[in-house]
């Protein structure tokens, strides 16, 4: 039994004297036993360590500690004083640990953290990326301890605040301390804890309680269980100082049931402090006597609720209760009650020991100290982490979280659970803090922070977040307990795709009353996330509305199969690729046609989003979708049945024109000519194909096939009229005056952007799509020995592709930011790197120097990467390193497209913040009725399959306009009659790798770069289809 | 006292006020549904809303205490957009079908869906979840009506102490209602009514029996007659439009004989005759606690309220043996009405169908008790709540206003202003006190106007001595002796007094509990809605209706004297043990 500690001196010899006892200690080792590293079995490799270390005669102790944070990867553990941080530790690990590690000092290198983007080994915790930005206040002790150790507490300084305050300090010095440190409640609100105090405090009456809320019940939250269960004695210190200073004798902890380690491991520590003297009559020696019970609640989240918590402890229903009257001034059994969180009081004990000003030296002008997070969701290293307030949220995701897994693109973050909101891509610099969260329509809440990918559908986030409050309302008040209920009845409509015009205004309407109305936090906080999705992701809730689409692919009645969902022009993926594995290829191709007319030319240039979204990547790796599309052109020989044309005497009649034979123009005579019409197309440049004969080179898409498709659109029923300008053969105007009642305006966006520095007008400075189209049209043009290409999207890799095989002696790419950030197709990057095009990343090109009025160099900044900007990328800054020249004799800028002005002279057409063609999104009408537009000119550039869609979206609108009514037959689902076993296991095969020519080979040469599949090759890889769109029954 | 400044007026009111009461007080009038003065203000329901200048939110008027210099607005676009929408979302899950709900009439939140403006609901969804329970004889429960202003919750609770009824579940599927959603049957309800009284919508109603009634009224082979508790004529006329406190006997009278009732009689004879046995039965217990030196159930309750009765047996059942065995006044007047009256008229008891018009609605369960059957079969068939009797009344088309002032019938219609004050707390003791005191002393009791002033009022507990001096002879053994003597109103006050009694913290000889507050004026069958100034109303013109009366003191009611010469022989007698007095049980809390 330890014995009491009857004053401060006692305290503190207690403490010398346990410390020079870990100072003695030598080898050690520190593993985690969090929750989460318990889950994943942290205990067993504790005793399997204790068990290899004692059978090899070592005397290396091994201590159990609080969550060290990153719980995803745990279990966990720290050698000291080496301080080698161990990840993924299985029991089996053990002998291999001890023999290697502790005897041989070698550290086991596949246990040793690798961080995902650098590829290097971080050993020393020191090293850790994620451990580095953090600053540990609150979990100071979390990792170190021994939860169940008083002595381990007491020799870190514990209780020793508890000392200094009682002995030296009076209430009201304590309240002070506390309101310079500018600590705010960690529970979510934010208010000021030594206010809050004070209040507590000044309010009358002899018996006042403090009350700590350990109802964490955020999904994804868990910083207050990690506290608890790590750290104990840090909150039951925090308590202590508390009564002291509000004149409290007791205290509750009230915790959820659902921790029942936190529960347990507070409760020894309270016994150990009651022991020792540090709870209970006289502590300390002085006339200060306080004592702690806990409560435990039964998983209502409301109880969370300061009002309802209190009511739980007095034994009623958890139901909020008005305030005022506030806690402070009439709380528990009526008393004046000072009721903080778990972290809060946390908080308190380092602030008393080393002072306000070093606490309120971190943070914000406003938000002083750091703050805890749960990181969960999509990012690498989820966990527990401690920042100091004010952090960037990029910064928390990227730098500390390692950023967003599989290559995916971050979407928002879920921040202060139900009561919080979502913080999109164009906010990730927002500081964390109290104000500018909420200015975002987030709140910091207690701490649970959610990442989310491009995977996460924003109103399915919305709907489960509200489904989850509407659950948990305590159903005392109308807004919260119907209109919550009602907003989540709008959102699960428009989830099954049953939306309609007008749900979100309904939702922002009763959102809004529900937030002014309701009785309690939990009802004033519950339609934030609908609100804040609706902010930032309004596009997204439209497309379920009025299109039907769930962009994420995550509604199941609104996708039939997340690659098909994710194909602008909608595909019936699985279908074809079925059909390819029944190896009925013309069935395919006329399956793949009903959407996509230009079926040979995706088939080797599509960039396939389809693949990005195939539930197979879960597994292994996604069908190579766009190779089994090849694989179904190579194969099927003879025509494939054409697809359904509704003839109709009276569209055959009405004039459309279509200007530009490019992928949109094509595709919006086509899908008119699938609903009768005989539409004629005006094509400037000899051959029809726009970009697809003269921006993609042929050794990606030999000409043929773009013929192939040509032919095929024609054969509907279409009319192209070569070597017809617009702006110089005829005008729009003039289409009209011949009788055509619609023109569609597939016009591209064929200006290259200039670069904007000083001397771009020098000789041998060009943009990419002139260069392009000089080669591809001509089939020659100037080419320099030393090629510079400014940009990072993909006509900057064609143009340096081109440029190399074109016999360039070097080609660079000049890059302001990163691989990460660039825009261009991994693939295409990859392949150029291959082909010998160097990339400079982190150079920015300030002016080109020129002799003689012909470019010599590119002077060039070396950037860093700073803040995140509005397009969600860290934004390059320039750097103090000097300015270097980059010696080339010709500069190919690829730095954006523009429309040609010339094009659309003397039309009053709107275009939108890009310049670009401001089209409506349901019809692709222009601001003039009658003109409609898709493709580049409307997007900017964009790839074959999105200028698809947008000539289809066209057509239908054209029709509509002149037949008053939506005929798009081919939007109905195609049902396919393959065979498909249910109950049957995916086939285990890797994914079919692409057949290139040889480096060496191609890079002299146009001829196509990727080689075809073998049969066997082909329908192997179409059984990998786990065909997503079943909807038999099992 | 505060200053504030509420639309533009500037009022001082008291400290410590809520901004509704400030907003009275200044003459504005701010809607309210979940508020019951008195009894609840918990912020619920949101309707109550204003705009306090400086606050982030709306704030509940009911709860938001008055604070210096504050500015409040009860009329802004916010404040009105605000309540129609919560109004539209209450109605929106409400299973309301005003056309066929009993609520139709008097329903709080038509009329405030009317007030706030609402013309349209907006939004629509599922409804409340629906449970129907009708497992007990005097109350119904729909669920699906239900607005969860928690009104029954805390009268049930807080007022009554019995906590039948409250929140169950979570979310959109909370319900009110027993624990763990049993019935009603199956938890401790008194049914006593008061719920049903407070409820703003017809989620819980008295269980409507007036089919039974209709059907025997036109069945040629029943000898209907009814019988009129004392609570009754002071508070049928609001069902028509009267003030509260008009007492309407006459028309009430006229009415009942319009329906085809054969006999209109007088709970009040029976209540007369209560006061002959309980206070023989108090007497008794006392000479045999002070004389033969038994031990005897002291001190003694009065048995005249059903639910008090079910809420000893359930909450006290040890305590049973305190409680008067004698039967309330409906079961002495069925018992009589089916024995004495039928024998008179030549009526078999099968025949004989006695209604009780009754202020509540636990003597629906107190007529189906099964050992409420001393004539053989049951004494009293059916009993109608105030409201229910109001209803028939409408739908035979009688227009009540109009109608003559009649007498009731004889041999059972003959009372004194004793009876007449068993309608009010503190009346049954004023009663029996009349009679008990003269009994034992020769001499009228000694105060004016009859009225024990210690007893009167609504106080929860009063408490009243009496010495007793010079007695005559044979009560003697009583001399000197001072009757120590409590009345409580409201449940509630019952658990205070009986834990007392347990703890033996208190030392009575006898007291009168009525369930509801104010007594049988304010019970869970009366008029909605029954306020403090409504019962007060009430006892004025039930002590007026005393004062007026010639005969005032049970004993001297001559249709009693004749009973007990013809009939029962003597109080306490062979005969009135058979069919005035009765046991209880003991059942257990769930």
């Amino acid at each position: 039994m330890s014995r009491r500690i009857g004053n401060a001196g006692e305290l503190t010899a207690l403490r010398d004297k346990l410390r020079s006892k870990i100072d003695l200690l030598g080898r050690h080792i520190r593993v985690c036993v969090g929750g989460g590293c318990i889950a994943s079995g942290s205990l067993q490799v504790s005793a399997a360590l204790r068990e290899n270390i004692r059978k090899r005669g070592l005397d290396v102790p091994v201590f159990e500690t609080g969550c060290l944070g990153p719980c995803s990867v745990g279990p966990v553990a720290v050698t000291q004083p080496d301080g080698v941080f161990y990840e993924n530790i299985k029991p089996e690990d053990a002998a291999e640990i001890v023999d290697a590690h502790l005897i041989h000092g070698q550290p086991v290198e596949r246990l040793l953290r690798r961080n995902d983007r650098t590829g290097s080994v971080e050993t020393h915790v020191g090293d850790v990326a994620f451990f580095k930005r953090q600053i540990k206040i609150v979990l100071r002790n979390c990792g170190t301890v021994d939860p169940l150790e008083i002595d381990d507490y007491i020799a870190r300084d514990g209780y020793q605040a508890v000392a200094k305050v009682v002995c030296t300090m009076s209430p009201d010095q304590v309240i002070d301390e506390v309101k310079k440190s500018g600590l705010r409640g960690r529970g979510g609100a934010g208010f000021l804890t030594g206010m809050k105090w004070q209040l507590t405090r000044k309010s009358p009456g002899d018996v006042k309680f403090v009350i700590c809320n350990g109802d964490e019940g955020d999904p994804g939250a868990f910083m207050d269980r990690s506290v608890l269960e790590g750290d104990p004695h840090s909150v039951i210190e925090g308590m202590t100082i508390a009564a002291y200073a509000i004149g409290a004798q007791q205290g509750y902890v009230y915790v959820r049931a659902e921790y029942p380690l936190a529960v347990e491991r507070l409760g020894r520590a309270i016994e150990n402090a009651r022991e020792k003297g540090l709870l209970g009559k006289d502590i300390l020696g002085r006339e200060f006597n306080f004592d702690l019970e806990i409560r435990m609640g039964a998983g209502a989240f409301v109880c969370g609720e300061e009002t309802a918590l209190m009511t739980s402890i007095e034994g009623h229903r958890g139901e909020p209760r008005p305030r005022p009257p506030f806690p402070a001034v009439k709380g528990l059994w009526g008393k004046p009650s000072c009721l903080n969180n778990v972290e809060t009081f946390a908080n308190i004990p380092p602030i008393l020991l080393k002072g306000a000003s070093y606490y309120a030296s971190l943070g914000t002008e406003k938000s002083k100290g750091t703050k805890v997070f749960a990181l969960a969701g999509t990012v690498i290293n989820t966990g527990l982490v401690e920042v100091p307030v004010g952090m960037s949220l990029g910064d928390i995701i990227y730098d500390i979280g390692g950023g967003i897994p599989r290559g995916r693109r971050y979407k928002a973050a879920q921040i202060g659970g139900p009561s919080g909101g979502c913080v999109p891509r164009q906010h990730l610099n927002v500081p964390v803090d109290y104000e500018s969260l909420q200015e975002l329509g987030a709140i910091m809440g207690s701490g649970g922070l959610v990442v989310m990918d491009e995977d996460s559908c924003m109103v399915d986030v919305a709907r489960f977040f509200l489904e989850f409050v509407q659950e948990e309302s305590c159903g005392k008040c109308p807004p919260c307990r119907v209109g919550t209920k009602r907003m989540l009845e709008i959102l699960t409509r428009i989830c099954a795709g049953e939306g309609d015009e007008g749900d979100i205004e309904k939702l922002e309407q009763l959102g809004a009353i529900v937030k002014d109305t309701a009785l309690c936090g939990l009802g004033q906080s519950a339609p934030n996330p609908v609100l804040s999705t609706l902010r930032f992701f309004r596009h997204e809730y439209v497309a379920h509305i009025r299109d039907k689409r769930c962009p994420a692919g995550v509604c199941a009645a609104l996708v039939r199969a997340p690659c098909s969902n994710a194909c602008p022009a909608g595909v019936n993926v699985p279908g074809y690729v079925s059909l390819i594995g029944e190896e009925r290829h013309a069935e395919a191709l006329t399956l793949h046609r009903e959407r996509n007319p230009l079926a040979v030319s995706c088939s080797r240039v599509c960039f396939h989003t389809c693949e990005t979204k195939c539930r197979r990547s879960t597994l292994d790796e996604p069908v190579s979708i766009r190779g089994l599309k090849r694989f179904m052109i190579e194969q099927q020989d003879g025509d494939a049945p054409a697809p359904e044309i509704r003839n109709s005497a009276r569209n055959s009649k009405r004039k459309v024109a279509i200007v530009g034979a490019g992928p949109a123009g094509l595709s919006c005579a086509y899908f008119l000519a699938r609903l009768g019409y005989r539409p004629e197309v005006f094509e400037a440049s000899t051959r029809p194909g726009g970009l697809l004969v003269q921006g993609i080179p042929a050794y990606r898409l030999p000409r043929v096939y773009v013929a192939k498709d040509v032919r095929f659109v024609e054969s509907m029923g279409v009319t192209i009229k070569t070597g017809q300008r617009l702006g110089h053969d005829f005008s729009v105007q003039d289409l009209k005056d011949w009788g055509y009642e619609a023109v569609f305006l597939g016009i591209g966006a064929p200006n290259g952007w200039k670069l904007g520095i000083p001397g771009e007008d020098a000789a041998g400075v060009e943009d990419a799509l002139c260069f392009l189209r000089n080669y591809n049209e001509n089939g020659t043009t100037d080419v320099g020995k030393r090629v510079v290409l400014v940009g990072g999207g993909n006509s900057a890799m064609d143009a340096a592709r081109t440029a190399i095989r074109l016999g360039a002696e070097s080609v660079t790419i000049l890059y302001r930011r990163t691989r990460e950030e660039m825009p261009a197709y991994q693939e295409e990057v990859h392949e150029a790197e291959r082909e010998g095009v160097r990339i400079k990343f982190l150079a920015a090109v300030r002016a080109v120097v020129a002799d003689n009025g012909r470019v010599v160099g590119v002077k060039c900044a070396q950037m860093a990467l700073g803040p995140f900007d509005k397009s969600g990328r860290r934004s390059p800054v320039l750097t103090e390193s000097p300015e270097f020249i980059e010696p080339c004799d010709q500069v190919i800028a690829a730095v954006g497209q523009a429309i040609d002005p010339s094009s659309i002279a003397g039309l009053d057409l709107k275009v939108n913040s890009s310049e670009y063609l401001d089209v409506d999104p349901k019809t692709g009408c222009t601001s003039v009725p009658w003109i409609f537009a898709g493709g580049d000119a409307t997007s900017g550039p964009s790839s074959v399959v999105e200028a698809v869609a947008g000539g289809e979206r066209a057509a239908v609108g054209i029709d509509a306009m002149l037949t008053g009514s939506v005929n798009a037959f081919w939007r109905q689902h195609a049902e396919v009659d393959t065979s498909f076993d249910p109950d049957a296991d995916p086939v285990e095969v890797p994914r079919a790798p692409q057949h290139m020519v040889a480096v060496m080979e191609r890079r002299r040469s146009f001829t196509e770069v990727e080689l075809s599949w073998s049969k066997a090759e082909g329908l192997r890889e179409a059984s990998r289809c786990l065909r997503c769109d079943y909807r038999g029954t099992c | 006292m505060s200053k504030l400044t509420i639309n533009d007026v500037v009022a001082d009111v008291p400290d410590g006020c809520t901004v509704l009461e400030a907003a009275r007080i200044a003459g504005i009038h701010i809607p309210t549904l979940c508020y019951l003065e008195e009894v609840q203000a918990i912020g619920a329901c949101r309707v109550c809303l204003v705009e306090v200048v400086g606050a982030r939110v709306l704030c509940a008027s009911c709860v938001t205490p008055v604070s210096e210099g504050m500015v409040v607005r009860t009329n802004s676009p916010r404040v009105r957009q605000a309540r129609r929408t919560v109004l539209e979302l209450l109605l929106s899950e409400h299973d309301g079908d005003c056309r066929t709900c009993n609520r139709g009439e008097d329903c709080e939140l038509q009329a405030l869906a009317h007030e706030v403006g609402v013309r349209d609901v907006r939004f629509s969804g599922s409804p409340h979840r629906k449970q129907i329970d009708r497992s007990t004889p005097g109350l119904d429960r729909d669920t699906g009506k239900c607005i969860l202003c928690r009104r029954c919750v805390t009268v049930c609770g807080q007022m009554q102490g019995v906590a039948a009824v409250f929140p169950q579940g979570r979310g959109f599927e909370t319900v009110i209602g027993p624990a763990f959603e049993h019935s009603l049957s199956d938890v401790v309800c008194v049914q006593c009514g008061q719920c049903a009284a407070a409820c703003p919508v017809g989620a819980i109603t008295e269980h409507d029996d007036t089919d039974a009634v209709w059907a025997a009224l036109s069945d040629r082979n029943k000898h209907v007659v009814v019988e009129t508790a004392p609570a009754i004529r002071v508070a049928l006329g609001e069902c028509f439009g009267y003030k509260p406190g008009t007492i309407v006997t006459g028309k009430m009278v006229a009415a009942l004989r319009r329906l085809g009732f054969r006999a209109v009689f007088d709970t009040n004879f029976a209540a007369d005759l209560t006061i002959m046995e309980e206070g023989t039965e108090l007497l008794t217990r006392l000479k045999t606690a002070l004389v033969d030196k038994i031990d005897v159930a002291l001190p003694m309750f009065t048995s005249c309220s059903p639910g008090w009765i079910k809420f000893t047996e359930s909450f006290y059942p040890d305590m049973t043996p305190h409680l008067s065995t004698c039967k309330s006044p409906q079961q002495m007047f069925g018992a009589l009405a089916k024995t004495y009256y039928a024998n008179k008229v030549g009526v078999s008891p099968e025949d004989m169908f006695v209604v009780s018009i009754m202020p509540c609605t636990a003597k629906k369960f107190e007529a189906a008790r099964p050992e409420m059957v001393a004539s053989g079969v049951r004494d009293v068939d059916v009993v109608l709540t105030t409201r229910e009797l109001g209803r028939m009344i409408k739908e035979a088309g009688i227009d009540f206003t109009s109608l003559p002032d009649e007498t009731m019938d004889n041999p059972l219609g003959e009372s004194t202003g004793a009876a007449d004050i068993f309608a009010n707390t503190g009346g049954v003791m004023e009663a029996a006190l009349r009679t008990a005191y003269e009994l034992i002393t020769g001499r009228p009791l000694p105060f004016p106007k009859l009225h024990v002033a210690p007893v009167a009022g609504l106080e929860g507990i009063k408490e009243a001595n009496v010495k007793l001096e010079s007695l005559l002879p044979e009560w003697k053994f009583l001399e000197g002796v001072t009757l120590k003597l409590a009345v409580l109103h409201g449940l509630s006050n019952a658990h205070k007094v009986m834990d007392a009694i347990k703890e033996g913290k208190v030392d009575y000889h006898f007291i009168e509990v009525m369930s509801c507050p104010g007594g049988c004026v304010g019970g869970g069958g009366q008029p909605r809605f029954t306020t403090n100034e409504i019962r007060n109303a009430r006892i004025a013109a039930i002590y007026a209706e005393d004062e007026g009366k010639p005969l005032r003191k049970s004993h001297e009611n001559p249709a009693v004297a004749q009973i007990y010469r013809e009939f029962l022989g003597k109080p306490l007698g062979h005969k009135s043990h058979e069919l005035l007095h009765t046991h209880y049980e003991k059942r257990s809390r769930v």
